[in-house]
């Protein structure tokens, strides 16, 4: 058989009918749960648009599990040559479904050393070390102090290059005299993205919303335009994880005569991806 | 045969050099060292002539491009869910919230939680008649925390015998804010939950949490805990 590199199947459609199925399921318990699987059924055998990538088993087998876990018994093998679509990828394990419509979950490593149908490895990113140093996103939360006030944060960022990176930050503080929320768009630059510790210096601006504890005599609420420049340091975990302290020099451009100047550190768990 | 072979490549190398010292014939002076290492390996390659037939045919084979296509990842989670908060000192009430869950490793995910009650009475408002220590909207309990979680025991359930769900019991924890009394307040909070997969994209998840805060809402400030039991639905996309 001439090897094909995609083959086609519709899940977005299997989607919206197992979603009506389930709604079924939840309103007529048992019979519903038998329309559910009918409802695939049709589902899986109608006119398919999305194409889906197939890869071919190199090495003697590849072992299917019945969960996208390591504790999840192998329920299922697809022989050398033979070829399995991939369906979607959960963390580090694939969907796959084999030549027979046998469908299980398969881990990243084996899949690396599938190929494609031109006999090309296949390639995906893998949570390592590497993948720090070159990667598409971040995603963090974490805690710190801003002018005296607890602070929570959220970022994410967006890799323009290994070393140049677009961030937004999401923040509330929560301090003795004043609550806020504080949202702020920079550039960071990891100077040595290669390295296990590595600095970063950063640049940025944003809009600090303001309002004054209750209990004390301030007018009212204020919104300010505030910028920062900051530096840090980032260090990799394992896997996809990686740990990320900064300093962050604010000056808040204030209405009154003078600029706020304020200091904010911060310590955050993050992921890449 | 083999020495008009050898007499063609001649030839052919001999027009060459002559071809090329004409192309650089502005930079002669520099151009007559090379010229001779060239000359001796283009003589010692048509001495071995021979053992290497000349190409007659261009292979006019075009590399077959393979466009693949993009691999849907599904780390993201979001869903709705509804359950009851323990409001220190306010009773238990109906609460709602929504999440977002980013699951980076099969053991690890981040989660975001935002939800809202409505605080009940203290019992000294119920006993005292009138009075009343908060406004209707100050008894908004509105809150959200950044978790970590930790997926604890992965498995699976069986609903008789042909039906096979995975599921997981899974442990965070992590910090936010509760807006409450018009105050907001640093909270830090931890639990746990049961998740259930009927399919692979739709997971039902028990869950319970403890947020902790620091109030002086009854006169002395205190730690308190609001417990929160939620049942909510997920997708993932």
């Amino acid at each position: 058989m001439e090897p094909s590199i995609t083959t086609t199947r519709s899940r977005r459609l299997r989607r919206t009918s197992l979603a009506l199925a389930f709604v079924f399921a939840c309103s007529l318990s048992a019979p519903g749960l038998a329309k559910e699987t009918e409802a695939e059924k049709a589902a899986k055998e109608q006119a398919a648009q999305e194409k889906l990538l197939q890869v071919f088993i190199s090495e003697p087998y590849l072992e299917l599990s019945t969960g996208p876990g390591r504790g999840y018994p192998v329920f299922h093998s697809v022989e050398r040559d033979a070829s399995v679509d991939v369906l979607f990828r959960r963390t580090d394990w694939f969907k796959v479904r084999d030549e027979r419509g046998v469908e299980g979950w398969a881990r990243a490593r084996d899949m690396r050393r599938t190929k494609l149908a031109d006999g090309s490895p296949f390639v995906f990113n893998l949570g390592d070390r590497d993948g720090f140093t070159s990667h598409d996103w971040e995603l963090g939360i974490g805690g710190g102090d801003y002018g005296g006030a607890n602070l929570i944060n959220a970022y994410g960022a967006y890799s323009l290059t290994d070393n140049m990176k677009v961030e937004l930050t999401l923040s509330q503080f929560l301090g003795n005299s004043s609550n806020g929320y504080k949202v702020e768009a920079g550039i960071t630059h990891v100077i040595v993205p290669e390295w296990r510790l590595s600095p970063f210096l950063e640049l940025g601006t944003g809009v600090v919303y303001v309002e004054p504890r209750a209990t004390l005599v301030l007018p009212e609420d204020r919104t300010d335009q505030t910028a920062y420049v900051g530096a840090g340091l980032r260090f990799y975990l394992t896997r996809r994880f990686f740990v990320r302290a900064d300093y962050r020099w604010h000056t808040i451009f204030t209405s009154r005569d003078d600029n706020e100047e304020l200091e904010e550190w911060k310590v955050l768990i993050a992921c890449f991806f | 045969m083999e020495s008009s072979n050898r007499l063609l490549l001649l030839a052919a190398v001999l027009a060459a050099t002559a071809a090329m010292s004409g192309c650089s014939i502005f930079r002669r002076d520099k151009v007559e060292q090379p010229q001779t290492e060239e000359q001796a390996a283009a003589e010692e390659e048509a001495e071995d002539a021979d053992s290497t037939p000349p190409r007659v045919i261009e292979p006019n084979v075009a590399r077959r491009k393979i466009k693949t296509p993009k691999i849907d990842n599904e780390n993201w989670e979001i869903g709705v869910g509804a359950g009851f908060v323990s409001i220190e000192d306010f009773g238990t009430n109906p609460s709602y919230a929504a999440q977002i869950s980013y699951h980076v490793t099969e053991d690890f995910f981040f989660r975001a939680d935002l939800g809202q009650s409505t605080a009940g009475k203290t019992s000294f408002e119920t006993l005292g008649g009138d009075i009343e220590l908060l406004t209707g909207d100050e008894r908004r309990f509105t809150y959200y925390s950044l978790s970590l979680g930790y997926n604890f025991l992965p498995g699976e359930v069986f609903l008789g015998r042909d039906t096979a769900m995975n599921s997981g019991f899974y442990v965070m924890g992590g910090i936010g804010s509760v807006k409450f009394a018009g105050d907001n307040r640093l909270t830090l909070n931890f639990g746990a939950g049961f998740r259930v997969l009927p399919t692979d994209w739709l997971a039902i998840h028990l869950g319970v949490q403890d947020r902790v805060f620091d109030s002086d809402l009854l006169g002395e400030t205190k730690v308190t805990n609001n417990m929160e039991m939620l049942l909510s639905a997920t997708v993932f996309f």
